[in-house]
């Protein structure tokens, strides 16, 4: 009990203190879809799930955060004999170089459960996004960013990869935002097993999100 | 019929001034006189304003007898002693004047000729004014009926003389007293009394009047809120209505469709758009509504501009302002007012 008052006394002071240091922040809950395929066509899942993303910014800089958990079944015609939960977190750092774009950098960390069922991966991301006020209180936006440096538990490499999103903001009413977001995740990973010679492993992901978030 | 209507303008022209000094008439001879001119009997007229000098008479009573000797002599074609009569009349009261819409230009004439050759200071006048001491002056008129030396003073009731002007002059003569010391500051607060004095010769003449100089604090500038003319404009416009925020969705859709497709691995067959669908759908629905709803008012850059111009432009002048009311709150406001004459002034 005392911890949950903590909690709610330090989360009190921070939004006071985020308040008063002229910071926007939105934090809320999302429901997700998801599509999965590696390997080859035959290898495809489609699942649903949920998640969280909290955003704010301060001045020309601005701080995204993205978790999402899909449970992820055999598609139809699949060639998978079981699902597999995959857990991502995103995270970036943007700052505006003009009024429409900021240049980013960020990660990303995508697990399997079970381990062996998916590869996970995880990545430096680094691009750029473009965002535009269609409206009153109303924001779409456009990244493209490059994984760099992906690491894979089941080992290889990927010389390229690459993720697009496209997100929404709506202002609903007062504090309350709508926010949706979609997510498409190539990566051409490239795998050597047992010294057999470079295979092709690629992987490839598209995720939508739909949610509320408050903003303060 | 000639003689007539000169006899009818005569009667008009000389019966009109003669009633109007009649009021003031108490000397029972000189009533006679008047009325003998009223009944233009002229000699008879001669004889009783004759009579009435001899007698004893107030000032207007004398002026008034030889202002009928006057008349009754142009009347009767003897301008010179019409001029004589003239000149008394002028010597006991200097700011008699004649209508000449009123006098036959005979005894207008003659008495314009007696005003030339007698030395007055006539018709002072000083107006009423107000001014910032130093930044004004006291209008001074006055006529001179001959050339002569004209020292213009004005003596304080409390002390202190100061000479207003001092010069050769005739006619109509224009002054300007600013009313300051030699040190600069405005003559002191009090009743004054302007004495013009012309010498010619050994004739002199003067007249004064009164005047009280009162000192008051200057009147202060108020601040300016806005300026005449300009006005302050509203610093945010609400932009027409476009399509504009659909279009943007389309844009920023297409963007993420194209990139689907275009980086979608062949090997790994086409992908779900089903993600795509409900984002981009999204997307396409927020931007249809935006383009229906009135748009956000956006900042007026020009407008924002103007006003901050507007805004410096009120605070210098403002900042002027506040300068010019510390001078003003050092500086006196003179007023002066001429007082009634209680006493007429005369030649010596």
């Amino acid at each position: 009990m005392s911890r949950v008052a903590s909690g709610v006394a330090v989360l009190v002071l921070a939004s006071r203190a985020v308040l008063a240091q002229q910071v926007n922040v939105t934090i809320g809950p999302q429901f997700a879809l998801g599509s999965y395929r590696e390997v080859a066509s035959g290898l495809r899942y489609q699942g649903t799930g949920f998640g969280g993303a909290a955003s704010a910014r301060y001045r020309r800089l601005f701080a995204e955060a993205e978790v999402v958990r899909l449970s992820l079944d055999p598609a139809t015609g699949s060639s998978a004999t079981s699902g597999f939960t995959a857990t991502e977190v995103s995270a970036w750092v943007a700052y505006d170089v003009a009024t429409y774009a900021s240049v980013e950098a960020g990660f990303i960390r995508r697990t399997a459960d079970p381990e062996f069922d998916a590869q996970s991966v995880g990545a430096v991301r680094v691009g750029a996004r473009s965002f535009y006020e269609i409206g009153p209180g109303a924001t779409v936006l456009f990244r493209a960013n490059y994984l760099a440096a992906p690491k894979f538990s089941g080992g290889g490499h990927a010389a390229f990869s690459v993720d697009l999103g496209l997100g929404l903001d709506v202002r609903l009413a007062g504090r309350l935002h709508g926010t949706a977001g979609y997510t498409f995740q190539r990566i051409n990973r490239k795998t050597n097993p047992g010294g057999t010679g470079e295979i092709d492993a690629p992987i490839q992901e598209t995720v939508a999100r739909v949610g509320l978030a408050v903003g303060f | 019929m000639t003689r007539h209507l000169y006899g009818f303008a005569l009667l008009v022209g000389l019966a009109v001034p003669a009633a109007g000094g009649a009021q003031a008439v108490q000397n029972a001879t000189l009533r006679q006189a008047q009325q003998a001119y009223d009944n233009l009997e002229y000699r008879q007229v001669l004889s009783l304003a004759r009579a009435a000098l001899r007698e004893r008479l107030t000032g207007p009573e004398r002026a008034r007898a030889y202002e009928l000797l006057g008349f009754t002599y142009g009347a009767m074609d003897s301008i010179l002693k019409a001029v004589d009569a003239f000149k008394q009349v002028v010597l006991i009261d200097p700011e008699r004047q004649l209508d000449p819409n009123r006098i036959s230009p005979k005894a207008y004439s003659a008495f314009d000729v007696a005003l030339r050759q007698v030395l007055l200071v006539r018709q002072l006048r000083v107006d009423s004014t107000s001014f910032v001491g130093g930044r004004g002056a006291v209008p001074i008129r006055f006529t001179v009926t001959q050339p002569a030396r004209v020292v213009t003073r004005a003596i304080g009731t409390a002390g202190g003389s100061y000479v207003i002007d001092s010069g050769a002059w005739n006619g109509q003569v224009n002054l300007s007293w600013p009313a300051r010391l030699p040190g600069g500051d405005p003559v002191p607060a009090g009743a004054y009394t302007v004495v013009v004095e012309a010498r010619l010769g050994q004739n002199t003449s003067s007249a004064s009047q009164q005047i009280r100089v009162s000192h008051g604090n200057v009147d202060t500038l108020p601040s300016l809120t806005s300026l005449p003319g300009y006005q302050y404009l509203p610093e945010t416009e609400v932009p027409p209505q476009s399509w504009r925020p659909l279009g943007l969705a389309f844009l920023y859709t297409g963007g993420a469709l194209v990139g689907t497709l275009g980086l979608e691995n062949s090997s790994l067959g086409s992908s779900s758009k089903r993600e795509l669908a409900v984002v981009g759908g999204a997307a396409l629905v927020t931007g249809f509504v935006m383009t229906l709803r009135k748009p956000a008012p956006r900042p007026a850059a020009a407008n924002i501009l103007y006003n901050r111009l507007l805004r410096d432009q009120i605070a210098r002048r403002n900042q002027d302002i506040a300068k010019e009311n510390v001078a003003r709150r050092q500086q006196v406001q003179l007023t002066l007012v001429p007082l009634p004459k209680q006493g007429g002034a005369g030649p010596r």
